[in-house]
């Protein structure tokens, strides 16, 4: 009997383990339908459970994931998205610890703006209609969500006597229009609306485009290469092909080639589209071949300037005492005696072995070199004088 | 009695004052240490970062077709660089509940989604540990001044450990998909908006098994004798390995399992050298009509999370070098991992295995890939992961029909293979009732029998008795070390043991 029973026992125990075993899955069960939510609402997930146990909410959502504790409330559990992981839009994934339940909601940003994030580069462009500016709008809500795509975001901009507006949609959570210059230079104003919030002002500078080719002159006071006055050098309007005066502090290099081919450069910036340099004057004869450039941009006409000889000729003298020796007078082209610093060279040769060589500027049409100072030695010696292109021999003999 | 007295009085009064002195110069000069200590100034530059691999999740781009500027690939690395650091300090942060970091990565308002998950996790006593391991990015537009892209990283595989406290609640991968802004400031690219798009659990499916011909299956574990767990190191030698190839093929066994050590092979970056000595023994094998089984992951045992994405990058490199080898005969992903269960936890070994079973065929579908189990109850783990089932046994070998018939019931629709088997024949001062040569020769001759009774494709441990056994192996105490020495079949002589005999059947 006692058996029976025993195995009787046991077999209902068997069949009642098991039918637990078969109910299990079904006594936990998610009864929030509502599969979208909107950023910020409350959220709350609830099921309904006839156990006594309280298993963690796993919740998976953009930024991270977290388990989340129920409430417990006539056989229902409730849980709290907590309001951080509910103001972010995205699909949140939640999965119930200790069953095999599992889902998915989402949530929406906000229907209104708040913000209209705006990104506008490069902030100068060129003149001319192919170059343009960028500008991106990132539409968002109160709590830092961009919109839905398929937002509406109306981009409007102004130039000169135009006024455009442009209706584009989000997408990839952002909208963008390339704005293009047109042929004037001048200043763009943008502004962007969405969803009746408007943005505030942005602008982008339209500058002149590159600089084409352009003339140049020159200004001397005379022709004279009198090594003292300056000749100035002057672009005409740099403008670039759409007629627009080249931005000021343009960039021109004036390259002067002489007749043996020697290269001087002087250079200037534009303001208001002329650029200016200017160059001393040869201290002799001489021929100047001048261009300029807009480096890697645009260049100018070839001009040639003329200078012709002051200088025709000039004295060398030792005094008397042997201890100086005096050039000059050195006169320019009314016999006035030239400017001071004209550079004269002495050169000393003994026996033509090269020894010695000064340079001095020129002081009250004179210049004196101290042979004193020297101190050469007794014997014969040849000076070389050289100015203004001439040149000049003297035998000098150290006693 | 008191002059005695007055010396101790005397030295305790020198000791102390040297004593004092030295802490006075010991202060100063901690000061004056302190005060000549500061950043270099060339920090302020940022030229000095250096890249270490902490993170390689493996990263596919779409084809470029954005929309607005153009994109050039330095650009785009750089992109690829700042994102992906992004996604590692974020995992960090989330594993340590620590803010460190984030603020380089994100925006200003972006880093307090990240702060509030923080905050919540530090109240809730909640903590992550994860990884991502795949990012397949489609960028959808890069600004025309270079300074904002947007990109969908589609199907972002994470693997995520949640704790609450010490306690595991939830391991889970999932598959998803985000949009991301991200502008460049300061040199940086920062995930400015983020949103997911779409999430899944993630399917684990390692493919159809691959079939393995295992009956003819007669194998035995290789090392070279002079350079034991050092196969791939400044000791290596082709022409040693050839020799030893050929004494096996001569043995009448058909296969070889070599080891791939981890750390040696380069870690993530794996070396071309030793790629190349690979290669080799490959080439070496092939000639002998040899078959190679290799295994993966020798000498690692992190496991750890972070590591994932670098162990993957290793595996990736090995296996799709070698993947149309003629020698390979199979992969096995590591040896005996069961024995990191207790340090490591069991439950994310398994999990690290398992992903790294799913990657290593996802590379090579047509080789199988098994896991060297050190004993036979842990060889159902994963069972159905794997293409092949594979154990070692060091047990009693009259347990052997018995422990293999269970795991063929266990088992039922593949192949189950013996991977490790052997027998020292140390018997010196260490162990004074070990077993002789001729013992080890009779276990070879009874278990070879065993083997043909029940038709059990095995390997054995090993052709060699070594002399050096390293001590990351069996561990410095002797009696482990001595008996390790001994398990060959040709002794450090180069003489062929008694048991060379029953080396195959």
């Amino acid at each position: 009997m006692a058996i029976k029973h025993t195995y009787l026992s046991l077999l209902i125990l068997l069949f009642l383990s098991s039918t637990t075993i078969v109910d299990t899955p079904n006594e936990i069960k998610c009864i929030t339908t509502q599969k979208t939510f909107e950023a910020g609402e409350f959220i709350e997930l609830l099921f309904s459970t006839t156990q006594n146990t309280f298993p963690g909410l796993y919740c998976s959502h953009t930024y991270g994931s977290t388990i989340i504790t129920p409430i417990f409330k006539n056989n229902v559990l409730y849980y709290e998205i907590p309001s951080n992981i509910g103001n972010k839009a995205g699909i949140i994934h939640w999965k119930l610890l200790e069953s095999p339940l599992y889902g998915q909601f989402t949530i929406t940003p906000k229907t209104n703006v708040t913000t209209l994030e705006t990104y506008i580069g490069p902030p100068s462009i060129a003149a001319g209609g192919s170059d343009f500016s960028m500008m991106v709008v990132i539409p968002t809500d109160a709590l830092d969500n961009p919109l839905k795509d398929g937002t509406q975001v109306n981009i409007k901009h102004q130039f000169l006597s135009s006024e455009e507006n442009n209706e584009i949609l989000t997408e990839h959570l952002i909208s963008y229009k390339n704005i293009y210059s047109k042929k004037e230079t001048g200043r763009i104003l943008i502004t962007s609306e969405c969803l009746n919030e408007h943005s505030k002002e942005y602008d982008i500078n339209v500058l002149a485009a590159i600089p084409t080719n352009f003339s140049i002159s020159a200004k001397r006071h005379h022709v004279y290469a009198d090594g003292n006055q300056v000749t100035t050098f002057v672009t005409s309007i740099l403008k670039d092909e759409f007629d627009n005066v080249v931005n000021d502090g343009t960039f021109v290099d004036f390259f002067i080639t002489n007749e043996v081919g020697n290269i001087l450069k002087t250079n200037g910036s534009t303001i208001k589209g002329i650029a200016t340099a200017t160059m001393i004057h040869p201290d002799h004869k001489s021929r100047w071949t001048i261009k300029a450039f807009v480096n890697g941009m645009a260049e100018s006409n070839v001009i040639t300037l003329d200078y012709t000889q002051v200088i025709t000729d000039f004295d060398v003298a030792v005094s008397k005492d042997n201890n100086m020796l005096i050039i000059g007078p050195l006169q320019s082209f009314m016999k006035q005696m030239i400017p001071d610093g004209l550079q004269v060279t002495l050169s000393i040769y003994k026996e033509n072995i090269h020894i010695y060589t000064s340079t001095k500027g020129s002081r009250l049409g004179f210049a004196h070199f101290n042979l004193k100072d020297l101190a050469l030695k007794k014997g014969n010696y040849n000076f070389n004088i050289k100015t203004a292109g001439l040149e000049k021999t003297l035998q000098f003999t150290k006693l | 009695m008191s002059g005695i007295n007055k010396n101790i009085l005397r030295s305790m009064l020198i000791g102390s004052y040297i004593v004092v002195i030295g802490f006075c110069i010991f202060g100063i000069s901690a000061i004056y240490g302190y005060l000549n200590t500061g950043a270099d100034r060339s920090s302020i530059l940022h030229t000095e970062l250096k890249k270490a691999d902490q993170y390689l999740p493996k990263t596919t781009w779409a084809p470029l077709k954005n929309e607005g500027r153009s994109m050039d690939d330095q650009t785009l690395k750089m992109i690829e660089n700042d994102y992906l650091d992004a996604w590692y300090v974020k995992l960090v942060a989330y594993r340590s509940n620590k803010k460190r970091g984030i603020e380089d990565y994100y925006t200003n308002k972006a880093r307090q989604n990240i702060y509030n998950a923080i905050d919540l996790n530090l109240s809730e006593g909640t903590s992550m540990e994860s990884t991502t391991l795949e990012h397949n990015p489609t960028l959808e537009f890069f600004s025309e001044d270079g300074q904002l892209v947007v990109l969908t990283d589609h199907n972002v595989i994470e693997y995520k450990r949640i704790y609450k406290g010490e306690a595991l609640l939830l391991e889970t991968s999932e598959v998803s998909t985000y949009k991301v802004i991200l502008l460049l400031e300061d040199g940086f690219w920062r995930i400015r908006h983020m949103v997911k798009q779409d999430t899944q659990e993630q399917k684990k499916e390692t493919g159809l098994p691959v079939f393995i011909e295992s009956k003819n299956i007669k194998g035995i574990n290789y090392y070279p004798q002079a350079t034991p767990w050092d196969m791939f190191g400044v000791g290596f030698n082709i022409e040693t390995i050839a020799k030893d190839f050929s004494i096996v093929k001569e043995a009448g066994l058909n296969n070889v399992r070599i080891f791939i050590p981890y750390d040696d092979f380069g870690k993530a970056k794996v070396k071309a050298d030793k790629l190349e000595k690979l290669k080799q023994i490959l080439d070496v094998a092939e000639s002998q009509e040899l078959m190679v089984m290799i295994t993966l992951f020798d000498f690692y045992g992190d496991y750890s999370v972070l590591d994932w994405t670098l162990n993957h990058r290793h595996a990736e490199t090995i296996v799709s070098t070698f993947k149309n080898h003629d020698a390979i005969l199979a992969w096995d992903i590591k040896n005996e991992p069961n024995l990191d269960f207790k340090s490591r936890d069991q439950s994310i070994v398994t999990a690290w295995l398992e992903h790294m079973l799913t990657l290593v065929k996802s590379i090579d579908p047509n080789h199988p890939a098994t896991i060297g189990w050190s004993n036979d109850e842990s060889a159902i783990i994963l069972k159905d992961k794997v293409d092949f089932a594979s154990f070692h046994y060091y047990k009693k070998i009259d347990g052997l029909t018995a422990t293999y018939k269970r795991l063929k019931t266990q088992i039922p629709n593949k192949p189950v293979i013996l991977t490790e088997y052997g027998i020292s024949s140390y018997n010196g001062f260490w162990n004074f009732f070990g077993n002789s040569e001729n013992d080890q020769a009779q276990y070879h001759e009874k278990i070879q029998g065993i083997f043909s009774d029940n038709e059990i494709p095995y390997m054995s441990w090993t052709l060699y008795d070594f002399e050096n056994v390293p001590k990351a192996v069996v561990g410095r105490l002797p009696w482990r070390r001595n008996i390790q020495q001994k398990f060959g079949f040709i002794s450090t002589d180069g003489t062929k043991k008694v048991s060379f005999k029953y080396i195959s059947k």
